[in-house]
């Protein structure tokens, strides 16, 4: 499966009660493109997802926080989980969509495949954490989310995905734009 | 010099309810008080970037935090600048220690930051002040003014024993 029929499949899974930040390049085209707006899509910032989605879980503990982040994303944020794992915000959630390459900039290869996310995650405090090697069926894929997405405590699920076929366009609203449509819907 | 407790005291007057950041020495008395308190938490970010990070998803969640860095912060945070705060137009203040003013034997990793400091910030576009003396309260007053008004990152330069 690929990472845009992943975020596509997570559509009634999110209710209005759930804020989604989506990282920079094909992940956030994919995540406005694809599901309920408004949500944070990130034009630059490489790294930060995780960080964003933690400031914004403090600030609306009633509302469910979906991190949604492509592996080189992660891993150039890899030390902002160990501040994740420290506070333990309930309301956080992460899916890490890792294709083992940088997509948006053409397919070059991440250092990923050589992490073991299982092990990574049990051992950054992470307290309730999954990893998807491959999807053969929706059934497991949807069964996966209905557990990150009703965890009481922050929750991180891995997934290995298939490239994207193409690029989308990148998103017609301006950065302002997106932190205002944003902030008015909450 | 200005006492810890007085600037957390103005800082919750002023709607802030979380502080992230990277400590430095500079600030040592700061971080006690903040320890202490039970109006604003303090989140400890690995790094200033991701301090930026909090604060801007903490923003975007409709409540206020502040930053707290050592001039060295200002050369790793570039792009959380130029790409994330500045280009969404996320207020942000940030408390900055003034490290490198003088030839420093001891501390000669802070010698070339502390000559570049504010040319860094002006080159980001970023309005600062030098806070020092009893006049704390009309600096920062003015500061998040600007902030406020403009949606824009601010920065408050501490030099040595300033607040204790």
């Amino acid at each position: 499966m690929r990472g845009e029929e992943v975020i596509a499949s997570l559509k009634e899974f999110i209710s209005d009660d759930t804020l989604i930040v989506s990282s920079n390049g094909n992940v956030s085209r994919q995540t406005y493109n694809f599901l309920p707006q408004p949500q944070v899509y990130l034009r630059g910032s490489m790294g930060l997802p995780m960080s964003i989605g933690l400031g914004l879980a403090l600030a609306q503990p009633e509302k469910q926080v979906l991190v949604i982040t492509g592996d080189g994303n992660f891993l150039m944020g890899l030390s902002s989980m160990t501040t994740i794992g420290y506070y333990k915000t309930d309301n956080l959630k992460i899916i890490i969509l890792d294709n083992e390459i940088y997509a948006t900039t053409g397919g070059q290869e991440t250092v990923s495949s050589t992490v073991d996310y299982l092990k990574l995650l049990e051992g950054l405090g992470i307290q309730h954490y999954g990893s998807l090697n491959s999807i053969r069926s929706p059934s497991k894929l949807h069964e996966a989310f209905k557990i990150l997405l009703t965890s009481k405590q922050t929750a991180v699920l891995h997934i290995n995905v298939e490239e994207d076929i193409e690029n989308l366009e990148n998103i017609p609203w301006q950065p302002k734009e997106i932190k205002n449509k944003f902030m008015k819907n909450i | 010099m200005i006492k810890s407790i007085d600037i957390l005291n103005y800082l919750s007057e002023n709607n802030f309810e979380l502080s992230t950041g990277v400590p430095c020495s500079y600030f040592k008395e700061l971080f006690i008080e903040l320890d202490k308190s039970a109006v604003i938490q303090y989140i400890a970010a690995t790094r200033e970037d991701e301090a930026v990070g909090i604060a801007c998803g903490y923003y975007l969640g409709k409540k206020n935090c502040f930053l707290i860095m050592q001039n060295s912060g200002l050369a790793t945070i570039g792009d959380a600048f130029t790409s994330l705060a500045q280009l969404y137009e996320i207020p942000l203040l940030i408390f900055v220690s003034y490290r490198g003013l003088e030839p420093d034997k001891t501390f000669p990793e802070h010698v070339i930051m502390g000559k570049v400091t504010e040319s860094v910030l002006e080159a980001y576009g970023i309005p600062y002040w030098n806070m020092k003396g009893e006049n704390w309260r009309e600096i920062l007053d003015e500061a998040l003014e600007h902030m406020n008004k403009d949606s824009s990152v601010v920065c408050i330069l501490v030099e040595k024993e300033v607040i204790i």
